[in-house]
């Protein structure tokens, strides 16, 4: 069966032209090999110990901490620098300056000499230089409102207002999670063979986590220097509940587009895992587990708050075809000799929909799934091989970038925008063609229009002629060339969209790559930056410790009261 | 200063891209530059010497011919190599089926140092590769072989001055399916340098970081702003108004 399986499964991937849409990519849901599930994963069958190395911080919160992460291969520690900044310093643009709270994590030990080295930088952020022994470096403020109200309630020893905290769903919010090699630290490269971090971001995944037990760690210290005696720890239930929030604009975009092979890679991986499951026999034992996990997926778009009214929407509408769905799901379930089948009965539904219940169908089989979280990375290389015809690269365009060549790019509309890097820490922005100054330094993320141009450029050329012969004389078309055969010959291949296009959605790429990490809790802020919650429902540390997390974090949702008064001892970070 | 290798490649990148040239492509040209400074040949300071002229260049294709069943030979018109030579290389090679070896001619070209990344990666592959050529000041000559499956090369230096045919913008590379022999071909360069030097160079700097420089790094880094559209109000609307 296996073996059939996975014929079948090289088959059966859903069709690039429609999984690399934008619309589709921005409907893209956590799933289990999302990088924090198989971070928290993987720290809970290596046993991996975190321990408080220092708590140096004043009665008000400010000071530094180190955390101690040992692994059964190497240990390192997360330095932490909280700040006291005015509250309109508090920022979450690129462009800022301070923050309530620096972070690094670092490979090794951490001496006097590298404690003061980093107390002289990591608060920089952009602005310092770090040794190369630091994996990443990044920087967090506080949600004031709700940090406020957990620690006054705490300090009172009274458990804060669930709804409150609903509202947010974290405490601490990053702007920036920097890896390889930015500003001096390590290069991804040098984790190629360490067995904790040789994943795609995991190490930055890892460092939020800390992150997140750190912002925990700091309500109940600082209820205490308040409360006293008086004061009580956070309820462990709302303690999972909370994350640790992000703030990502339009920076995140340019990745995606520069980065075609990872995306391909990440992408590729997801749905061939999907495929796995698909392509199983429904049974009847598994119908209550995807019950629950539809009933999850439904509780947690009625608990996530957004401002958007285009997300707002959105979730609206899922919120009914998923109940729709779960009322239906015996019937529909038992007409379906596959789980494909299911999924293609769902066809006509959102896209938000659809990719809920993907993510759920892949729940179901861990054994199926788990096993392609190792496959995240890949080789960056594009380029062409030596005997192609003109005609061998036509093929490729006409099969897999018609939603290029099929442009008019004379229209103003489809090139109404231009990407460009500003002066300002080289954040990149949105400009109107022809209104903004910049389009002489346009960034070439154009690759629709670039992909067109090479395309018509071809199509005068005799079908015949060897390509090398062509680029010989246009060595213009080359870096695009390259790509287009690179990722014209992989599972999905590039992002099929034009970011010039007046109606493009920067947000569609930033859902696609803050999915992939396992963001929760989508709420856009306008077209261009989007907050999310990291690890909002994942295992604590304790948890992790006593070897009692569960994996069955999708879609977290608020404890109710039941919850909370059936499970009164807080287990907290007392574990530490 | 101490650099990460990203940080470097991203830098070139940028300040290719800002010299908004037709030929050459970044990305190989970011690589060109981070193979040879990792092995401590200088890759930034040849790039700086690159992009201090690149605006002066034609940007126009070269000229190729092939003037012998196994001969090949190319006119840059006083370019920089690294614009070019990924596509003179992908026509030799394709040129190169059916023969054992291959000669290059690279006429009229300039920063020929940057050679080393493309041809590496034919060494990498098994094609054995030796690139030659003469400079008006010290060392006057330079020879390196890649054999292969070689990650490094064996340099070969001389100040002696080739008095009877100097070439001194000119640039020899062959190609060939058998190792070169080195013995035969280092015969009257005086200084040597081992392939291991350079891979104990490379290793140091990945684990330790790149150095560059100073005057380098920052003569780099100030190319590398002229993509960088300058601030405005509108502008920063332009980010999206994260607040």
């Amino acid at each position: 069966m296996d073996a059939d399986r996975a014929t079948r499964t090289e088959a059966t991937l859903r069709n690039a032209d429609v999984i690399m849409a934008p619309e589709r990519l921005g409907a893209m849901h956590q799933t289990r090999i999302s990088f924090v599930r198989t971070l928290i994963r993987r720290m809970a069958q290596q046993q991996w110990k975190v321990s408080k190395q220092e708590w140096q911080l004043c009665p008000q919160g400010f000071g530094h901490v180190i955390y101690k992460l040992a692994t059964p291969h190497h240990v390192y520690h997360l330095v932490v620098f909280c700040d006291q900044i005015a509250d309109n310093e508090r920022n979450d643009r690129v462009i800022a300056e301070k923050w309530d709270v620096t972070f690094a994590l670092v490979y090794g030990y951490v001496d006097v000499s590298l404690l003061e080295k980093l107390r002289s930088n990591v608060p920089l952020q952009e602005a310092g230089r770090n040794p190369n022994n630091v994996l990443v470096l990044a920087r967090a403020n506080k949600s004031v409102r709700v940090f406020e109200h957990i620690v006054s309630h705490l300090a009172k020893g009274v458990q804060p207002n669930t709804k409150d905290l609903a509202e947010v769903g974290y405490i601490l919010r990053t702007t920036a999670v920097y890896g390889n090699g930015k500003f001096g630290i390590a290069d991804f490269k040098l984790l190629d063979k360490n067995p904790d971090f040789e994943q795609s971001f995991s190490a930055q995944m890892c460092a939020v986590y800390l992150l997140r037990a750190f912002s925990l760690d700091w309500v109940n210290y600082l209820a205490t220097q308040r409360g006293g005696e008086q004061a009580t720890e956070l309820h462990s239930e709302l303690q999972r509940y909370l994350g640790v929030g992000n703030a990502t604009g339009l920076g995140m975009a340019p990745y995606l587009i520069n980065h075609p092979c990872i995306v391909d890679q990440w992408i590729t991986t997801r749905e061939t895992a999907l495929a796995a499951v698909l392509d199983c026999v429904t049974e009847a034992d598994k119908l209550a587990p995807l019950q629950v996990l539809l009933q999850k997926a439904i509780r947690h778009l009625e608990q996530v708050m957004t401002i958007n009214e285009t997300q707002q929407k959105l979730n609206t509408i899922a919120l009914g075809e998923l109940t729709s769905l779960y009322e239906n799901l015996v019937t529909l379930v038992a007409q379906s000799q596959y789980w494909r089948d299911l999924l293609v009965q769902s066809q006509h539904l959102s896209l938000e929909t659809q990719e809920i219940l993907a993510a759920c169908l892949m729940e179901l089989y861990p054994e199926l799934v788990d096993v392609y979280q190792e496959q995240m990375n890949c080789d960056e290389t594009l380029s062409l091989p030596s005997g192609k015809k003109i005609q061998d690269l036509l093929l490729i365009l006409e099969k897999n970038y018609r939603w290029a060549i099929n442009t008019d790019f004379t229209q103003p509309e489809n090139q109404y925008w231009f990407w460009y890097r500003s002066q300002d820490k080289e954040e990149p922005r949105l400009g109107v063609r022809g209104e903004e100054p910049g389009d002489d330094r346009e960034s070439l993320l154009d690759i629709g229009r670039q992909a067109n141009r090479l395309y018509h450029v071809l199509l005068g050329q005799a079908s015949e002629r060897f390509l090398v012969e062509f680029l010989v004389q246009y060595p213009q078309y080359r870096t695009i060339a390259r790509r287009v055969w690179t990722m014209g010959n992989k599972a999905m291949g590039d992002i099929q969209m034009n970011v010039l296009h007046k109606a493009s959605l920067p947000m569609h790429l930033l859902r696609c790559k803050l999915s992939m990490f396992g963001a929760t809790t989508f709420d856009p802020r306008s077209d261009r930056w989007v907050r999310v919650t990291f690890f909002q429902g994942a295992p604590l540390l304790d948890e992790i410790h006593a070897q009692t997390a569960k994996d069955d974090w999708l879609f977290p949702l608020l404890p109710n009261q039941d919850e909370l008064l059936n499970n009164e001892q807080p287990l907290g970070s007392k574990g530490l | 200063m101490i650099v990460s290798h990203n940080e470097l490649v991203a830098a070139v990148n940028k300040a290719f891209l800002g010299m908004r040239r037709s030929c050459g492509e970044a990305d190989i040209i970011a690589n060109m530059v981070a193979d040879l400074q990792i092995m401590g040949l200088h890759g930034v300071r040849h790039f700086n010497n690159a992009s201090a002229f690149m605006g002066l260049e034609n940007d126009c294709p070269a000229d190729i011919k092939v003037t012998g069943k196994n001969t090949i030979e190319v006119d840059l018109h006083n370019c920089s190599l690294a614009c070019y030579l990924p596509v003179v290389m992908d026509y030799a090679i394709e040129k190169m089926v059916g023969f054992k070896s291959l000669k290059i001619e690279i006429n009229n070209c300039h920063n020929r140092w940057l050679a080393y990344s493309e041809l590496v990666k034919l060494s990498a592959k098994g094609i054995a590769c030796m690139a030659k050529w003469d400079n008006g000041s010290a060392p006057n000559r330079t020879l390196y072989v890649l054999n292969g499956g070689r990650i490094t090369p064996a340099l070969f230096l001389s100040d002696e001055v080739n008095a009877s045919e100097q070439r001194l913008h000119d640039m020899t590379i062959e190609l060939s399916v058998r190792d070169f022999d080195v013995v035969r071909l280092s015969e009257g360069y005086s200084m040597h340098v081992d392939p291991n030097t350079f891979a104990q160079a490379q290793n140091s700097a990945w684990k330790n970081g790149v150095f560059i420089e100073d005057a380098q790094w920052n003569a780099l880094k100030q190319t590398a702003t002229a993509i960088l559209v300058e601030n405005s109000e509108q502008s920063v609307k332009g980010a999206g108004g994260l607040s």
